[in-house]
């Protein structure tokens, strides 16, 4: 178990003014930035070793995190939803809406089970800009622990306030019992594990739940005037389905593809194919090996297709099967570095496929962007919480809300003051 | 697509010789013949691509040709899901005499596979049961937690186990399961009045039932003590069940709560797409890592992801080619995963969802988040 929090010792960093914490972790961020940090180089083994995934994957993973995680970003997060950085550091003025405090909501607890890298990162960071007193279930690659090495170089009364427990087992006594003292909670994992995990919490704790959702991909006509532009796609969206071996809730593992463009679905989905092999050079697949149940669904897809029904495509360098025209009965094959293309008439058809299998999309990319108005609609209508440029689905903004969430405003409490 | 022109032999030809290869391992215990296996299996194939358009597109699909490949290992398989895809008969199906259908855990649609004859799943299933459950030629009282034949009469599994009552129990079959519910006191009573009379008895059942019965019998401290030679037959898994245990601690309950040793416990392997089964091997009955071996006119072959046979000892996806399927298609790709070992196998089971190691939804994911 952790080292016990310990409260009331901590005054100097209630003292400590916000933007002191923000310099503090974009410093040591910083540090992260550099691919030769001796503690980046070994954890990037230990994730490899967690995770499956490839180093230039991993790479790029710790790339995206630590160069998001930068003053620029922290503070335009916390101004965009706090009004201002100096909130967390007082009563600051809000026109007729009197003056307001973002005080801490006290103890964050951080649990990250079966996630890609680095997720509980983003949540403990933010919520020490809020002077929160931090515990994260630390992952086998000690992720967590490892940064806040850097942290305590940087601001050791900044890093005191970030605990790290390795992963004990869920029903530990001790583990359960900072869960049951937790202010609130940020959880990500299945749906079984968020329901396991908010069991243990007391009903007026905060709880931040993330469970496993996907992404798609949508693609209007006039993305693909030409074999040029749909080349250019074709990469674009490989490049979103097999960052992370497909793993991660921004995979993408459905196009939709709007008939009526210069290009057929047959040669598109040729293009993707062979983007996918291209793909791979630059982010190798973690494993050469098609799993089980990739082969399962192929092999399915392929007796369908014996029928005139879709095609299947098997790329084995890239190790990807991208399937075209699978059964619109049954959801998207939601398997690791698996694709499927749909060819649609437009928007409606897309939302009535995402309604109809209740999909729990996180974000969907889209070409051309800004997409046009109706497909803003129908993605508003799928719930998805981000709209992205294909080829930028695994890049979100670190300053924007994450899951329809607010990166930090989940670990203030407001105290008003009236005019 | 036309049919292949080269000439096959007629249904009723097949069934003949299917039927005499089965007797004969059967009745006489004759050592099959492995030429006569090939040769069976090939004209087997040769009918199916003939008759069974879904199967002669696929095969023209996967091999680029019609023709009978020289060795049997080679035939073509269907996933078994090609059952929920397609029907898969070289018959109309009007004139099936029975029908069965795939449970369809995992997807919406079950599978149905047709029977021309039941004749064959018949003499299949018995002469396969008497082998490897019935060495000892006993006569037993069949107690089956599975719903009863007459009232799910698509349940190939409640259909076999109906024809070894009938055929080889000294009393008709009785079944345990209604609807959803199992009926564990009246399974109790039956149970206690043939342990009166010292009859011995055959429990058949899936993991899940049994899981399920165990789980009663320890809330309500029941215990049973079964006549000598008593079995029990464990079959199928806990697939989309919400309570999944390893087998050697299910068969340490099963035996505790029966007062029966582990080896008089088998699992039996078997499939509704397949009409033949496979049993642990009694060598195997006393360890972990039981091995599967069955009739000889059911075969497999362990192949990898690509579909290429992979060498003994390597896990791999089990393909079944059985010539009791005449009338549907001869050979199986299943979705289990296990390795070859001496003339059987290990069956390690299947991986039905993709690891997850991201923050990605998969598709059980996807089904619980609506349970």
């Amino acid at each position: 178990m952790p080292r016990t929090w310990r409260r009331g010792t901590t005054e100097p960093f209630a003292r400590l003014g916000a933007h002191r914490i923000i310099d503090a972790v974009a410093d040591a961020a910083k540090r992260w930035c550099d691919a030769d940090f001796p503690l980046r180089v070994r954890t990037t083994a230990a994730i490899r070793e967690r995770t499956g995934y490839s180093e230039p994957v991993v790479d790029y993973a710790l790339d995206r995190l630590f160069e998001a995680l930068n003053r620029d970003a922290l503070t335009a997060a916390i101004e965009g939803e706090l009004g201002a950085v100096d909130a967390l550091d007082g009563f600051v003025a809000r026109g007729e809406r009197g003056t307001a405090f973002a005080s801490p909501v006290g103890r964050l607890v951080v649990v990250a089970s079966e996630t890609t890298i680095g997720v509980a990162l983003p949540p403990a960071l933010f919520a020490l800009c809020a002077r929160c007193e931090v515990l994260v279930r630390d992952r086998s690659d000690a992720l967590v622990r490892a940064f806040s090495q850097t942290l305590a170089e940087e601001r050791p009364d900044v890093a005191a306030r970030l605990h790290v427990n390795d992963a004990t087992a869920h029903d530990d006594p001790a583990w359960l019992a900072e869960l049951a003292r937790a202010d609130a909670v940020v959880a990500f994992g299945s749906a079984a594990a968020l329901k396991a995990i908010r069991a243990q919490t007391p009903a007026e704790t905060r709880f931040i739940a993330y469970g496993h959702r996907t992404s798609a991909s949508y693609v209007a006509r006039e993305a693909l005037m030409d074999d040029a532009a749909a080349q250019h796609v074709a990469d674009d969206a490989a490049l979103d389905a097999l960052l992370y071996d497909g793993e991660g809730c921004l995979s993408s593992h459905a196009l939709f593809l709007e008939r009526g463009s210069g290009v057929d679905l047959n040669r598109f989905t040729a293009m993707v194919v062979a983007a996918c092999g291209r793909a791979a050079i630059e982010f190798p697949p973690g494993a050469v090996e098609m799993h089980p149940s990739v082969a399962a669904y192929r092999n399915a897809a392929s007796f369908r297709a014996s029928r005139g029904y879709g095609r299947v495509m098997w790329d084995a360098r890239a190790c990807t099967l991208v399937a075209l025209e699978p059964p619109r009965e049954e959801p998207p094959p939601l398997l690791p570095r698996t694709l499927a293309l749909y060819a649609i008439d437009g928007p409606k058809d897309f939302a009535l496929f995402a309604q109809t299998h209740r999909l729990p999309l996180e974000a969907v990319a889209a070409a051309p962007f800004p997409p046009r108005d109706d497909v803003v609609a129908a993605i508003l209508a799928s719930g998805a919480a981000r709209i992205a440029r294909v080829g930028m689905l695994q890049a979100p903004s670190f300053a924007a809300e994450h899951g329809g969430i607010g990166r930090i405003g989940p670990f203030v409490r407001w105290v008003t003051r009236d005019p | 697509m036309s049919a292949p022109s080269f000439a096959t032999l007629s249904a009723a030809e097949l069934d003949e010789r299917i039927l005499a290869f089965i007797e004969a391992w059967h009745t006489s215990r004759a050592v099959a013949n492995e030429h006569e296996f090939g040769v069976l299996a090939r004209e087997l194939f040769a009918y199916q691509v003939a008759e069974n358009a879904p199967y002669r597109a696929f095969v023209q699909s996967v091999r680029g040709s019609l023709e009978a490949p020289d060795d049997w290992r080679q035939i073509p398989a269907v996933p078994a899901s090609a059952f929920k895809e397609a029907t898969l008969a070289t018959f109309d199906i009007r004139r099936a005499e029975a029908e069965f259908h795939t449970s369809g855990t995992t997807q919406a649609r079950a599978g149905r596979h047709y029977l021309e004859r039941a004749a064959l799943y018949r003499a299949s299933l018995l002469a396969g049961f008497d082998r490897f459950m019935l060495p000892d030629g006993a006569r037993l009282a069949y107690l089956n937690l599975l719903p009863d034949a007459r009232t799910q009469p698509h349940s190939s599994l409640s259909f076999m186990m109906q024809v070894v009552g009938d055929e080889r129990g000294v009393r008709p079959p009785a079944f345990y399961v209604q609807g959803e519910e199992l009926e564990v006191a009246r399974f109790c009573d039956d149970l206690a009045a043939l342990g009166r009379a010292n009859t011995p008895v055959c429990i058949t059942g899936t993991a899940f039932a049994f899981v399920a019965l165990l789980d009663t019998f320890e809330r309500q401290g029941l215990r049973f003590t079964l006549p000598g030679a008593s079995r029990i037959m464990e079959t199928g898994g806990f697939k989309g069940r919400v309570r999944s245990v390893e087998r050697p601690a299910l068969y340490a309950r099963l035996s505790e709560a029966f007062g029966i040793a582990p080896q008089a416990i088998v699992a039996e392997y078997g499939m509704t797409e397949l009409l033949s089964q496979y049993y642990d091997t009694p060598a195997s009955r006393a360890g972990d890592a039981r091995v599967k071996a069955g009739p000889p006119w059911l075969r497999t072959v362990v192949v990898d992801a690509e579909g290429a046979e992979v060498a003994a000892g390597t896990i791999g996806f089990l393909r079944h080619v059985d010539l009791a399927n005449r009338s549907s298609a001869i050979a199986i790709q299943t979705e289990d995963r296990g390795y070859t070992i001496g003339e059987g196998f290990v069956l390690l089971g299947r991986e039905t969802a993709a690891p997850l190691r991201g923050c990605s939804l998969n598709a059980e994911d996807l089904a619980a988040r609506y349970d």
